[in-house]
């Protein structure tokens, strides 16, 4: 993979695309750290403001990725490499579903309930395991199970979290 | 499908005998919200009052850590939660008396919008200052801040804490409210910078500096208690030293949200009286430095003429303070 | 003779049968919560505390200690095994450990962070002891315009530690900054950057940042080539270092024991940039820098020792000031003072026992936690056999737990899903994240410090140039940036490679 190479690669021998990709990415961050603390008083050297690091530090940010993307067209360097969809579907999915559930949710007309760490354990390791290529439905949700019963044991009852386990069931 | 069936049918079920166990509150854990990080003074008197109310309730009360914006994030939690009586939170004089004046956009109202249970402790306020300070009691502190407030570097804790609020207290009835206040993160920065004479001077409780003053690694002008601590018996109280105004203290209590069930704020309260007469509860208060509550102040009603007398007491002077 | 005396004193105390099970109860719970990302020394010792009420103020604090410093040793196991950086002081360690793992030398790299970490707290011990009461006045030497400018070398070590371009190693370092500028200000109470969400006003929480940018994108980039992550359970070397492996550690570890624990005294959490601090000189000393990144064993052990080195002496300024130097320092405060030991100056002659038992209870710790932990390297490396398919929705679920319990907050755990997302966007366009890392950990402590100071000298920025130790420490900073920036050095170097 074309990682390895990235990090094998040393000093100022700068790539193409992906820096490129890389300095856009940057000004982008930057620019929208600026306009969000625009309204945050930058004060007086004597007494600094709320304002004045953070547009310090975005400017400086949006210099640094214009250096980059300059740099990305005069050198040679890597290119862009493809995204793993499905590891960012089901992993992180996985990781908001327990989010979401964990001591539920409400968002204007959505409503979820606080299912407790009894289902949100089980849903988040079936929901990630999915985005295995080599994974196997029976395993995994046996896996679900028992993964969770551990989980359940070890931090709310051995290091006792103050962790919702089910409280639509327990009242715990 | 089956799965989901079977849920409800639990739930159901649960729900029924839920509603047949109403009469003996608790029935399962008590969540107390504590709206600091843990370690703090708020989360030590949390941890030791809910340790014997737990026993008295028959009932295990969880603390929670819920820290932020001083606090607030942590009490709106709290008071915004379904009022069944599970869920209770330990705050502070900042929380519920100095936070209205403090955040334009609190999220609670500590006056009507919540249940009190009771005070469960006061901790007097010192004024402290670096050892090398020149004026030698608070008289000569006062008339030197008052006719060279520019020369003088207050430190405190950061905005929304007791150091904070208690500092710009005493600045407003010294009439300096532009002296400079160096902001830290914590007592423990703060302090740092008091013992090695960075900055000047600090309010703070009296466990977080007792210490620091008794090996005279800084000096305390005065407390601001009606009486001396048997902590500190040397220091004044500022009625003594010429401070009659300055008068304050940093307390914890609990409160819920409104809307409780009666028998649920009638067991707290009994948990809360009876931890605070229990010998080895009491004594580990004391060692903190801590005031026991008056009966008044351990009722639901008396603690709230307690946060309404500080309300009033510190909102001009926070209204009125710099936070540009 | 005195330290002698004193010494013998604390090992009467701590060599009592009672407070030797409390060292160890203490030192096997701090390893299993280091291991388990997210959940820290500071939960667990908050949890802990009620259930000391019934011991005496020592073996209280002998226990609570153990989970503080057995938390470090478990840190490193993950940070090792999964990439996965628990706190600040262990991010170094994923550089070079995790690649070490990955080339099937987990079990040399976990024996080498262990007994490297032994030696250093041993030493740290050793030197509170003899050292603790005249190494006070060093933190008090420091106020905001020191710590300023000891940030500010600080990151200028973090440009050292990317392992490619220099230029993507600033972007990351700024916008480390720039992250740890969210929050509430503390100054004027406006929040910055948070959109209105209350779990932001606070900031960003480390360990949500550390998770999301290592933990979750490690995950991600593992996901995405199968053929990456069978490697590591392909090949299992060696459990243990081997003579060649100690040879080369011997002096990464005796140079990362003293600058962590000189480090490790200054209030302020000094102690964070130890290992950084460390990695760099390493990094700067070594025949051949570009192993770094690559599983060099020297980055591993130097780090670790300066880990361990500081975690102890950062005891000093809370035994001796009585002033918490971090927030597991200041927990210790709480659990002093809920014992009715309150610290300060006087804690040293007023509470011997405490005082020299808690120094010995260390270095007895430290033993404890060696012979805790060679055995379990085996456990840990079988572990690295378990499938990837298996192996990452247990990565997820500990994280998500660890994450929650954190804040007790359900929105941390979806900001670290977001994290993850960003570090794998990261990965994609070859920026490193430890630069980023230590970015937001001194940033905001440089904020701070730096308003703090302009308060103080009413503005003037000769405050830092004028006072000795400042003055001293920015120009180490330079002197850092000079070399990493050297172009001609730097090509000198590749000359050296390539050969």
């Amino acid at each position: 993979m074309s990682l390895n190479r990235i990090e094998r690669a040393q000093g100022l021998r700068v790539r193409s695309t992906q820096d490129l990709a890389g300095g856009l990415f940057m000004i982008v961050l930057a620019a929208g750290a600026f306009i969000f603390s625009w309204d945050l008083p930058a004060g007086t050297l004597r007494q600094l403001g709320p304002g004045m690091l953070p547009k310090a530090f975005a400017v400086i940010c949006a210099a640094l990725g214009a250096m980059l993307a300059l740099a990305s067209l005069r050198y040679h360097g890597e290119k862009l490499s493809g995204w793993s969809w499905k590891g960012i579907f089901f992993a992180l999915g996985g990781a908001l579903l327990f989010a979401l559930t964990i001591r539920g949710f409400e968002f204007g007309p959505i409503r979820v309930p606080a299912l407790g760490l009894l289902v949100s354990g089980p849903l988040l390791i079936a929901f990630s395991g999915l985005a295995a290529d080599d994974r196997k439905i029976k395993e995994l949700l046996i896996f679900a199970v028992g993964m969770s019963a551990a989980c359940i044991l070890l931090f709310k009852y051995a290091l006792s979290l103050p962790i919702p386990l089910a409280p639509w069931l327990l009242g715990i | 499908m089956k799965k989901s069936i079977l849920g409800l049918v639990a739930a159901a079920a649960l729900a029924f005998t839920g509603a047949a166990q109403a009469q003996s509150y608790p029935t399962k854990p008590i969540t107390m919200i504590v709206p600091f990080a843990a370690g703090g003074p708020t989360d030590i008197i949390a941890r030791i009052v809910a340790d014997h109310m737990s026993k008295t309730l028959g009932q295990q009360i969880v603390i929670e850590n819920v820290a932020g914006a001083g606090g607030t994030t942590g009490i709106a939690r709290a008071v915004t939660a379904a009022p069944d009586g599970y869920t209770i939170a330990m705050g502070h004089l900042g929380t519920f008396s100095a936070a209205p004046a403090t955040y334009p956009g609190l999220k609670y109202d500590p006056i009507n919008g919540m249940q009190t249970i009771g005070l469960a402790g006061g901790t007097p306020i010192l004024i402290v200052a670096r050892k090398n300070l020149e004026a030698s009691d608070l008289k000569a502190f006062v008339a030197a801040v008052k006719a060279n407030p520019d020369k003088f570097n207050e430190a405190h804790a950061g905005l929304g804490s007791v150091s904070w609020t208690t500092c710009t207290l005493l600045k407003g009835i010294l009439g300096t409210p532009k002296i400079n206040a160096v902001a830290y993160r914590g007592t423990g920065p703060a302090l740092n910078d008091l013992v090695s004479g960075q900055v000047d001077f600090m309010c703070d409780q009296i466990v977080s500096v007792a210490e620091q003053v008794r090996a005279n690694t800084i000096k305390a002008y005065a407390i601001a208690s009606a009486q001396r601590s048997p902590a500190l018996p040397d220091v004044p109280t500022t009625k003594e030293a010429g401070l009659p105004d300055y008068q304050i203290e940093a307390w914890n209590g609990i409160a819920g949200p409104k809307g409780m069930p009666k028998e649920a704020v009638d067991k707290l309260v009994d948990a809360l009286n009876k931890a605070l007469n229990d010998e080895g509860t009491k004594k580990r208060l004391l060692d903190l430095g801590t005031v026991l509550p008056t009966a008044e102040e351990r009722t639901p009603a008396g603690f709230a003429a307690l946060i309404k007398r500080d309300a009033d007491k510190l909102t001009p002077a926070l209204s009125a303070a710099p936070k540009q | 003779m005195e330290t002698i005396a004193h010494l013998s004193l604390g090992f009467g105390v701590a060599l009592t049968l009672k407070n030797i099970a409390l060292c160890f109860v203490g030192c096997l719970v701090g390893t299993l919560i280091g291991v388990l990302p997210g959940v820290g020394p500071i939960a667990t010792i908050s949890i802990l505390l009620p259930i000391t009420f019934g011991l005496d103020p020592t073996g209280a604090l002998i226990m609570l200690a153990g989970i503080y410093y057995g938390a470090q040793y478990g840190g490193s196991t993950t940070a090792i095994l999964v990439n996965i950086p628990g706190e600040a002081t262990s991010v170094v360690t994923t550089l070079d450990g995790h690649q070490m793992a990955k080339q099937g030398r987990a079990g040399v790299a976990l024996g080498t962070a262990a007994i490297g970490s032994f030696f250093a707290g041993c030493v740290a011990t050793v030197i509170i002891a003899a050292l603790g009461a005249p190494l006070t006045k060093l933190a008090l030497l420091f106020g905001p315009a020191e710590y300023f400018s000891l940030m500010v070398m600080g990151l200028c070590f973090a440009v050292v530690l990317a392992r490619g371009s220099i230029l993507k190693a600033f972007c990351m370092i700024m916008l480390g900054l720039l992250f740890s500028t969210v929050g509430t200000d503390l100054e004027t109470g406006q929040e910055r950057l948070t959109f209105g969400i209350p779990a932001l006003s606070d900031g960003i929480d480390f360990s949500v940042l550390a998770m999301g940018v290592f933990g979750f994108a490690e995950v991600l980039r593992n996901l995405e080539a199968p053929e990456a992550r069978d490697v590591v359970k392909g090949k299992i070397g060696r459990l243990l270092p081997g003579w060649d492996d100690i040879k080369q550690s011997i002096a990464p570890v005796l140079r990362g024991t003293a600058i962590g624990g000189i480090l490790g005294i200054l209030p302020g959490n000094g102690a964070v940039l130890g290992p950084f601090a460390s990695y760099t000189m390493e990094k700067k000393l070594a025949k051949d820098p570009s192993r770094f990144g690559k599983g060099a064993i020297e980055g591993v052990a130097g780090p670790e020792s300066a880990n361990n080195a500081g975690a102890q002496t950062a005891f000093i300024p809370l035994l001796t000031l009585g002033i918490p130097p971090n927030a597991v320092m200041a927990l210790m405060v709480g659990a002093m003072t809920i014992h009715g030991i309150i610290p300060g100056p006087q804690v040293m002659t007023r509470n011997p026992e405490l005082f020299w038992g808690m120094i010995a209870s260390m270095w007895v710790g430290n033993l404890m936690l060696l012979v805790i932990n060679l055995p379990l390297v085996g456990m840990w490396v079988k572990l690295l056999q378990v499938p990837y398919r298996l192996m990452f929705p247990a990565i997820l679920i500990f994280c998500c737990i660890g994450i929650y319990s954190v804040n007790n907050q359900p929105l941390d755990v979806a900001f670290t899903a977001l994290f993850g997302l960003f570090g794998y966007l990261l990965i994609k366009l070859g920026f490193e994240p430890a630069p980023m890392l230590l970015g937001f950990v001194l940033g905001k402590l440089m904020e701070e410090k730096l308003r703090q100071a302009l308060i103080i000298s009413r503005g003037s920025f000769v405050t830092f140039v004028e006072r000795p130790i400042s003055a001293g420490l920015l120009v180490v900073a330079v002197l850092v940036l000079a070399i990493a920036l050297l172009p001609s050095i730097a090509k000198k170097r590749e000359e050296v490679f390539t050969e």
